[in-house]
């Protein structure tokens, strides 16, 4: 009986390990199955394309300027091919296989030309913290067979020596902005101006594609919003009228009237006794 | 009946009626309940309905982004608590990164990073002063006798009025309020009033609480 009482409990206990291993298996399940969020542009000049997504097309006839997206995959390493319009995968003009696709990020992968014209693929993470409340995220990538640019807003350089394949962010208040690139450390306008209407609490990104030599220079844009916190709070009283807690003159009555009453009780009660 | 013995009655009498006194203060100042807080939930929910999930990527031309029309909120009248209030929109304060409730108590602010009462979705969000220590009772001094089914008008700088229709009342301490439920941009269109309550601390000079006071679009707003 003490043996099976014992076996009883041991069993008891080891079921429970199991039950409590299975279910931290369970809840620690997602970190492995994490998807991504991804958007494509297409930033090769004059050539629209299928995209195929390890053999599958996922996109039709995508044009240059186009975004598409955001499609939740599912971490990994992806095969991605870009063919003309209508042609198989076999006669793909671009091939870049075994891309990462990290879980959990936002990620924008850009289709374009390296600095010296060739195609090639770029995967960007996207910053999608929080913004400040009243601010707002430009991010300025270079995908454009063209040498160093800086951007400016206003006239004013906010991001210096954009090469490209390389991304510069700043948060910055929202706001309309009158954006241009031009050549690094010139004057030289090679893009825009143009108004660029930066919206609280959302990621603006601004491609710059096409080639230089070519004369295609042009943007394409990206937005990613709910990025926006709250306020730190709402203050809106400083009076003290509306107060609804117990004031200390409250305190005082009732403690004044509950010691009259216990008082007054005491001697009535006493009094009553020694007349008896 | 001795002398001692009616001194003791009387002030057994006395205290009664201080302690009656005191309950009697305790209870009208009790804040009223919270209702509709369920309902305030469920406007925030934004949980995708489970068809349709497998619709083509979406492709768009990537152009830069144009202002979206956005309608601010201009003034704000709510009849069952004798609010006829001039409505500016605000942002943050610099240095506290708090709301900036207007100054002058007779006006409320509209946040303006927030939906404006164009937007087809989220939260449209106006705060007022219950009171200040320098300017007396604010244009939300009342805000708390609003209860369900109340109705209030809000006049868009486009000179047309929206009508809504309350539908919470809720009292937070500040220390826990959901401010992100009532800043949201997304889920149903309502209308969030806000303002200070529940204890005051003088030395401090603030309130306690956050009473909030939740609103949906009632159809158009009848004539004046």
């Amino acid at each position: 009986m003490q043996l099976s009482y014992s076996r009883r409990v041991a069993t008891g206990g080891v079921l429970a390990a199991l039950t409590f291993a299975g279910v931290a298996a369970l809840t620690a399940t997602p970190a492995y199955a994490a998807t991504s969020e991804v958007s494509a542009i297409h930033g090769i000049p004059g050539t629209p394309v299928d995209v195929y997504l390890n053999g599958a097309k996922t996109l039709d006839n995508f044009a240059p300027g186009e975004v598409a997206g955001p499609l939740s995959l599912a971490a990994g390493a992806y095969d991605i091919a870009l063919t003309k319009p209508g042609e198989p995968v076999a006669d793909a003009i671009l091939t870049v296989d075994d891309v990462e696709v990290l879980g959990g990020t936002n990620v924008s992968m850009a289709a374009h030309l390296d600095a010296s014209g060739q195609p090639k693929i770029t995967s960007f993470v996207n910053d999608t913290s929080k913004v400040d409340a009243g601010k707002s995220r430009l991010i300025a990538r270079h995908i454009a067979a063209a040498p160093a640019m800086d951007v400016r807003a206003g006239g004013t350089s906010v991001f210096t020596n954009l090469t490209n394949s390389n991304e510069a962010k700043a948060d910055m208040e929202a706001g309309t902005i009158k954006a241009d690139a031009v050549l690094a450390g010139t004057e030289t306008v090679t893009i825009g101006p143009a108004d660029l209407e930066l919206s609280e609490g959302t990621a603006t990104i601004v491609y710059a594609f096409g080639s230089a030599d070519a004369g295609t220079l042009e943007v394409v844009a990206q937005t990613i919003t709910g990025l926006h916190s709250t306020p730190a709070g709402v203050p809106s009283g400083s009076g003290g009228l509306a107060d609804t807690g117990a004031s200390t003159w409250w305190y005082l009555l009732a403690g004044a009237g509950a010691l009259l009453l216990v008082g007054g009780g005491t001697r009535v009660a006493t009094t009553r006794r020694s007349n008896r | 009946m001795t002398v001692r013995n009616r001194g003791a009655l009387a002030a057994m009498a006395a205290g009664a009626t201080a302690l009656t006194v005191a309950a009697v203060v305790a209870v009208a100042a009790r804040p009223a309940a919270d209702v509709g807080a369920d309902e305030v939930a469920a406007l925030a929910d934004t949980a995708p309905s489970a068809a349709g999930s497998r619709s083509p990527v979406p492709v768009r031309k990537g152009e830069l982004p144009a202002g979206a029309e956005i309608v601010p909120p201009v003034g704000l009248r709510i009849p069952a608590i004798g609010v006829t209030a001039t409505v500016n929109a605000v942002g943050t304060n610099p240095q506290t990164n708090e709301f900036e409730v207007p100054p002058s108590v007779d006006q409320v602010g509209w946040y303006r990073y927030g939906p404006g009462l164009a937007a087809p979705a989220g939260s449209v969000v106006i705060a007022g002063h219950v009171d200040s220590s320098t300017q007396g009772e604010g244009a939300f001094f009342r805000l708390r006798e609003l209860d369900q089914g109340d109705r209030l008008t809000v006049t868009g700088s486009d000179g047309q009025d929206r009508a809504y229709r309350v539908i919470a009342r809720e009292e937070y301490q500040k220390t826990k309020i959901p401010l992100e439920r009532y800043f949201a941009r997304d889920g149903d269109q309502r209308l969030t009033l806000i303002t200070c309550g529940g204890p005051f601390d003088a030395d401090t000079r603030r309130y306690r609480d956050n009473l909030v006071v939740t609103a949906v679009p009632a159809g158009p707003a009848a004539a004046p």
